[in-house]
């Protein structure tokens, strides 16, 4: 039930609840029409201006929940979309003079202006918003840091300058330039941008019982459901809902150490500079915006294509659902359906509404189940797979000094594109995640920050010290390709 | 060119992932794979046929005996139309 108090979060989680709800019952279809009434029904408004604006929010984030796009008859096939009605169109002039402004006689601002925008009131500096051309002079010049840069907090967020404004104010998301980081998703205050999910195709493949469908869980879900839900009691949990079996991600990423500590050995005797290519989002930023990069990103897949291809060896006939933090790995999966990988991709988030749904809690007891590596779990960390790469070549050649420049966050990873482009890289390598702190922030956490990590840390203290080719070995006997074509 | 996919539920019962697989050893055997990129898509929302497949925006609706048919006669024909274009 949504009240006053509901935050963004609770909306969100809400929609998908009452959706997963009514397609585990077979009654979606005939039900979703007046599911925004049953929601929000009124006459009180409790988070908008009026019940009207309200139920068409939860409208459009019905459609999300479908995989639709979030307004009807919308050609947009961005995994990030914007929920028109939900967006305020934030009335805000980027660069405001404050109170802290002296009405100095030095008069940076408007010496460093070129647009002539600034002029003197009676107590104070003024800026023309028509004139003013958001170029941030003025700002850096006060020396009484007098000028707020107020950039709308979707535009700030947006690391590839994706986000612009249309006529009325509402946020547009160029698709042909957004990276589906999930970043302005997090950063909207009002909510108002989301992303379009496959709850409904993995619900309906899970009811339908003709194939068996398995959920991959991302490393970063440890801890997500709290301190003692541990990878036992979480396949229990994920059996109970109507999966057939789970493979941890992290053991995929054991694959992908091992084939990154290869290919990376190769290409520093021929000289060339690699990448990695587990970050989805990092792997499109390279694609659209330093295409010439291209041919640096390493051809080893990602642990959830790794996961997927090792599970399609041992079941042919298997539906491979991946669940994890990201939303970018829901477009990796429509760009690489020939790749034979992952078929679906969910968010913790979506996982979480599926289990209200059914009514399952994940038990806090279970037997012990361990199938990735320690240093696969860690990839979900930044530095994590530079870690395990390192450990690789450690078991293997012995030789471990290679340079890696660990960039945490889309913007440390623009910088060192940036430099890469330029061949000043000083390192060989570069590990690349678009989340700060790696995958355990993504957007599509339950928790994030300091109790998922003291979670996390928790349970991966249960992890035995496998090393990452003595795990390998369990699983000599299946053959498939750790390379995209 | 771009032969856009369904992958939702309704489709993947159909055979999806076995056009998919159809379509790229076609484009393997025919040496298209440079000028041809498969991409899924979300519920196209056509469910009541086949498996919905777009190429330029045109819907075609396929069942996974039909692909060999379909790449001749859809995918072959705009490449060569494409190539007397040029």
């Amino acid at each position: 039930m949504l009240r006053e108090s509901s935050n963004i979060g609770t909306i969100k989680h809400e929609v998908l609840y009452e959706v997963a709800k009514l397609v585990f019952q077979g009654e979606l279809e005939e039900k979703k029409e007046t599911l925004p009434l049953e929601m929000i029904p009124g006459p009180q408004a409790n988070f908008r201006c009026c019940i009207y604006k309200e139920r068409e929010i939860i409208r459009q984030r019905i459609r999300l929940a479908e995989g639709k796009a979030a307004s009807p008859g919308s050609e947009n096939k961005n995994i990030v979309q914007v929920i028109s009605s939900a967006c305020e169109g934030c009335p805000i002039t980027r660069f405001v003079v404050t109170d802290n402004c002296q009405k100095c006689m030095s008069k940076k601002c408007q010496a460093s202006c070129n647009f002539s925008a600034i002029s003197m009131l009676r107590d104070r500096a003024h800026i023309d918003p028509t004139l003013c051309k958001e170029c941030g002079k003025c700002s850096q010049a006060c020396p009484y840091n007098a000028i707020a840069d107020l950039m709308r907090p979707c535009k700030r967020s947006c690391p590839v300058d994706a986000i612009s404004m249309d006529e009325n104010n509402i946020v547009v998301i160029d698709e042909d330039k957004c990276i589906n980081c999930g970043s302005c998703i997090k950063d909207c205050p009002f909510g108002a941008i989301s992303d379009r999910s496959f709850m409904v195709d993995v619900i309906r493949l899970m009811e339908s019982r003709d194939i068996p469908v398995y959920a991959m869980l991302a490393p970063a879900w440890e801890g997500q459901f709290g301190g003692q839900v541990t990878v036992g009691s979480m396949t229990e949990a994920l059996k109970e809902l109507g999966f057939d079996g789970m493979y941890e991600v992290a053991l995929g990423a054991d694959f992908v150490a091992a084939s990154e500590a290869k290919e990376w050995s190769e290409a520093l005797e021929e000289g060339k500079k690699k990448t990695t290519s587990c970050c989805p989002a990092f792997v499109k930023m390279i694609r659209k915006h330093y295409p010439t990069l291209m041919d640096h990103i390493s051809t080893t897949i990602s642990p959830m294509a790794a996961t997927a291809k090792l599970i399609k060896a041992i079941h042919p006939e298997a539906v491979c659902v991946f669940i994890g933090p990201c939303i970018a790995k829901k477009e990796e999966v429509l760009d690489t359906i020939d790749l034979g990988g992952a078929d679906y991709a969910l968010t913790f988030d979506e996982l979480e509404s599926m289990m209200r749904a059914k009514e399952i809690e994940p038990k806090t007891f279970g037997e012990h189940l361990q199938q990735g590596s320690i240093y696969g779990k860690k990839f979900c960390i930044s530095g994590g797979v530079t870690a395990s790469v390192v450990q690789s070549l450690k078991e293997t050649t012995g030789d471990t000094n290679i340079s890696v420049r660990v960039c945490n966050g889309a913007l440390e990873c623009k910088k060192a594109l940036v430099l890469l482009k330029a061949g000043k890289l000083p390192e060989d390598f570069m590990e690349g995640m678009a989340c700060e702190g790696g995958c355990s922030n993504g957007p599509g956490s339950i928790l994030t920050g300091r109790v998922a990590n003291v979670n996390r840390e928790k349970l991966f203290a249960q992890a035995d010290n496998r090393e990452i080719h003595e795990n390998l070995k369990t699983y000599d006997q299946y053959e498939f390709s750790m390379h995209r074509k | 060119m771009i032969i856009t996919i369904c992958i939702g539920s309704s489709c993947h019962l159909k055979g999806s992932r076995e056009i998919v697989q159809k379509l790229e050893n076609l484009l393997k055997l025919h040496n298209l794979n440079e000028k041809v990129e498969l991409v899924g898509s979300f519920c196209i929302g056509n469910c009541k046929s086949g498996v919905c497949v777009k190429v330029d925006n045109e819907l075609f609706s396929l069942v996974p005996e039909d692909t060999e048919n379909f790449f001749t006669s859809e995918i072959l024909r705009r490449l060569t139309y494409d190539c007397y274009q040029l």
